[in-house]
């Protein structure tokens, strides 16, 4: 039998060597990819030997593996560098930015679970009913829309023709949290909605699929109502095998913040990725991306620790 | 509550499911009239599909939504419980009845310990307000009575923590936590090993006496029901055909169908036509296996480590098949069976060597709904086999698509109608098909292949005993005309007495015994072979 630390220290060690290769590879495709910084920064006008010069000051001509050394040393240590574009500190600017894209994500994901949940629920009771297919016919039209499609309409919707919240307009969660969140509600809502679809087909078919299982029978023989079933059986079953799909939802609601930022013009690390590319602005492209992926590594991570909590047939193999 | 004579008393119940296309579909249960008497064991007995469960869940108020009781009534104590609302009745389950069901191993919730979910019967029924300590001590000494010295440490065990005997225990504990009159079991050991089930038909009888309970005992299996109940009543179609002590019924059947369950059951070699292998040991074995090990469950971190070696299953198990042989494999639950059979077809990473001669190697499962798949008709189950033994060619020959195909589907149906399937089930997909229908489906695509050895593993054990008889019927058939060799896996003694000339017996993962059946049915020499046949010898009565 295994115990709990164990478990965990195995999932820690996999977790470290995920962000090493992801580190590597991370350092690897801009890398590769054509295009020369100093060139860029100095514009096509510069002579050889000033871009050469530029070259040895920003570290770009020593060997690839001592570059790579000193990037994950600052990568690690949160101190990336300083960005060429803007010439700040690389940690200083995706700190600002980083509440942004954190809360819209945050936020989308509640709404995720507050309204799937429920919806899930109320369709799984009664299969094929109305209610049902109502629920599900929903949930294919919201599937089918793109958040960037979903964005707009809802700008359109409630932004232009009922003007109840005004587009593109950011407040700093320092300044005046509520209207912060305020802010950013209508395009958590854009990235959520299809999201919404996803966890709901999902959690229906799993709540029918644990609903017909033998432990519901013996607790209906035992006596148990519906509801006590479904509280104390049901869901948690089906939230062992939904941990999985929700953590892969939120890495994807990461990712798609990055586009309604565009659409809602709010200062989030999605125009800050954009502009990096642009730039071609090495240690910001290279410190966003890492800091994106150490992010979705660490939620999975965090969701095998949570299956393992919810389901002790992971914990006590 | 006032003692009656009956404590369920069902008055011609019919129940049928209808459908916006059929409203007035044939009944499941057609005019159902008994009693149950207050203090007795009544056996229900029938083949699958007869209306047995329904009976049950009609009694307990657990029928499926679609369900719906055309007429009659269902008294308990007096009381007719199709006239009660849903709540009372639900309140009467886990008080007044309880239920125990086929399959330990999914009946209890994988996420909660075995206390907490005896607990929840104790706090679902509001008039019996206990105390923590109350609700522990009840459960503790529930789980005391239906076996456990360790009561306290169950009490804390996850399901998957446990076997599925012990399992069974604790659905036991859960039914009778409440000391209902009327306890339902559902085929309660037809998933158990020998040992196992003769260990929990004592326990039931004991409680039954222990806490007066009446109990309803459904089995498929005739000759289970021997010593065990005291009446028996015989289903089919939904119908109560015969019903007798059961001591009458085992020793003289009258009715023709009660016979023929009990020659089923009993697998009678001369009515049925059985014959025993001839096997060829002078031959070359068609199957040789040399010292095989193996285990489970090594992830990355562990097989480094010392500890890897405790993790096996088998221990150098070497065995020969012959051919024209059908060789028995017994051996209790968890002993390494299904192991081995994983190590011998190449499924389980394993250290030693297999040797098999023929190009191919059949081999048929324990549960024949979930080895077909459910997307595709058994044409393509036979086609897809065909193609996976790269023999499609040679019985396809030459010439044009047509009659390439044509000659592939008569060589499908001709393996059909060997194995008693004709052309119309071709087209079919497999939840058309029963229990019985699907195995020989299974044995069908085995067949295509033209094997040389057939590894079975408990081919009959969600079978009834008709379809097992009919299915070791075909076996020994195909093993007579065809010369293939079978290894069968099973926790049936008597059918190895019957098919097996030769039979090996494992324990722990180890052949602790291996001889001619004969004599290792009649003279054990090993301990596990003995308490195999004790077993055996208790529920069947041999």
């Amino acid at each position: 039998m295994k115990s709990k630390t164990g478990y965990f220290i195995e999932k820690l060690i996999e977790l470290i060597l995920t962000l090493l290769v992801v580190s590597l590879l991370v350092f690897a495709a801009f890398s590769i990819i054509p295009g020369d910084a100093a060139r860029v920064m100095l514009g096509p006008n510069a002579s050889e030997a000033q871009v050469e010069l530029l070259r040895a000051q920003l570290g770009l001509d020593k060997p690839l593996i001592v570059r790579y050394g000193s990037w994950l040393l600052g990568i690690i240590t949160f101190n990336p560098g300083t960005s060429y574009a803007f010439n700040m500190s690389v940690a200083e600017l995706i700190g600002q930015r980083l509440p942004v894209t954190v809360g819209m994500s945050v936020i989308a994901m509640l709404m995720v679970i507050i309204i799937s949940y429920p919806l899930a629920v109320v369709s799984a009771r009664k299969p094929g009913r109305l209610g049902d297919q109502i629920c599900s016919v929903i949930g294919h039209v919201l599937f089918a829309i793109p958040p960037y499609a979903a964005s707009l309409l809802l700008i359109l919707l409630a932004g232009s023709l009922f003007s109840l919240v005004t587009v593109g307009n950011y407040v700093s969660p320092k300044d005046d949290f509520f209207g912060y969140v305020g802010c950013l509600l209508l395009p958590s809502f854009a990235i959520a909605l299809p999201k919404i679809a996803m966890s709901f087909k999902f959690l229906r078919s799993s709540i029918i699929e644990q609903r017909a299982s033998d432990y519901v029978r013996t607790s209906k023989s035992h006596g148990l109502s519906d509801l006590k079933i479904l509280i104390r059986h049901v869901l948690p079953n089906s939230n062992v095998s939904s941990i999985t799909i929700i953590s892969i939802i939120l890495s994807d609601i990461l990712g798609g913040s990055l586009i309604v930022e565009q659409v809602f013009n709010l200062p989030g690390l999605g125009r800050l990725l954009l502009m990096a590319i642009e730039r071609r602005d090495f240690p910001l492209l290279s410190g966003i991306v890492f800091y994106l992926a150490f992010i979705t590594v660490i939620l999975y991570f965090l969701s095998d620790i949570a299956a393992s909590l919810a389901d002790p047939r992971i914990r006590l193999k | 509550m006032p003692r009656h004579i009956h404590i369920v008393k069902v008055h011609h119940l019919t129940l049928s499911f209808p459908t916006r296309k059929d409203p007035n579909p044939k009944p499941i249960l057609d005019d159902v009239d008994f009693g149950i008497r207050d203090g007795e064991i009544l056996g229900l007995i029938g083949n699958s599909g007869c209306g047995k469960t329904m009976t049950s869940l009609a009694i307990a108020g657990l029928l499926p939504e679609a369900a719906s009781i055309t007429s009659g009534s269902i008294k308990f104590a007096g009381e007719n419980l199709l006239e009660m609302k849903p709540k009372a009745r639900r309140a009467m389950l886990g008080k007044d009845i309880g239920m125990i069901f086929q399959e330990p191993s999914t009946a209890l919730d994988p996420l909660m310990t075995c206390g907490k979910q005896l607990e929840e019967v104790l706090t679902a029924h509001k008039d019996n307000q206990l105390t923590p300590e109350q609700r522990h001590k009840t459960i503790t000494e529930m789980l005391e009575t239906v076996g456990f010295t360790n009561a306290e440490e169950i009490c804390g065990r996850y399901p998957h923590q446990l076997s599925g005997g012990q399992r069974q225990r604790v659905l036991i504990a859960g039914a009778a936590l409440l000391k209902p009159r009327l306890l339902i079991c559902d085929e309660p050991t037809s998933s158990l090993d020998t040992v196992t089930t003769v260990s929990i038909l004592a326990l039931l009888k004991d409680l039954c006496h222990k806490l007066h309970m009446t109990i309803l005992f459904i089995s498929h299996d005739l000759s289970a029901v021997r010593g065990f109940c005291d009446r028996v009543m015989v289903m089919k179609d939904g119908k109560i055909i015969d019903k007798d002590t059961a001591s009458e019924i085992l020793s003289h059947p009258k009715n023709t169908y009660t016979a023929e369950l009990l020659t089923n059951a009993r697998l009678d070699t001369r009515i049925l036509g059985l014959e025993p292998a001839n096997a060829d040991y002078s031959k070359s074995p068609v199957l040789t296996a040399k010292d095989i090990t193996a285990g489970y469950g090594r992830s990355l971190f562990e097989r480094g480590s010392k500890k890897s070696g405790d993790n096996n299953i088998l221990h150098d198990v070497s065995l020969e098949v012959f051919p024209n042989e059908i060789l028995g494999l017994i051996g209790g639950s968890g002993s390494g069976k299904t192991t081995l059979i994983r190590s011998l077809l190449g499924l389980l990473p394993h250290s030693g060597t297999v040797n098999i001669k023929s190009t191919s190697v059949g081999a048929i499962f324990q549960d024949p709904v979930s080895c077909l798949n459910p997307a595709h008709t058994i044409r393509w189950h036979m086609e897809e086999a065909l193609r996976a033994s790269g023999k499609a060619k040679t019985i396809n020959g030459t010439g044009s698509r047509s009659e390439r195909k044509a000659r592939t589907l008569a060589r499908i149906i001709a393996v059909l109608e060997e194995c008693g399937l004709g052309e119309k089930y071709l087209s079919r997909h497999p939840k058309e098909l029963s229990g019985g229908q699907r195995q020989r489906v299974a044995i069908a695509m085995c067949l295509i292949q033209e094997p040389a050895l057939i590894i079975a593993d408990e081919p009959f054990s969600s079978l009834d005993a008709s379809s097992s008889a009919e299915l070791l019927k075909l076996m020994t058939d195909i093993n007579r005309e065809l010369g293939t060799a079978f290894l069968l896996i099973t926790h049936n003694i008597h059918i190895v007495r019957q098919i097996c000339p030769r039979v090996l017996v494992m324990d722990h993962g180890k052949i602790c015994e291996e001889g001619i059946t004969t004599e290792v049915l009649t003279a054990p020499k090993s301990e596990c072979a003995s308490a195999l046949l004790e077993a055996e010898r208790k529920i069947h009565g041999i």
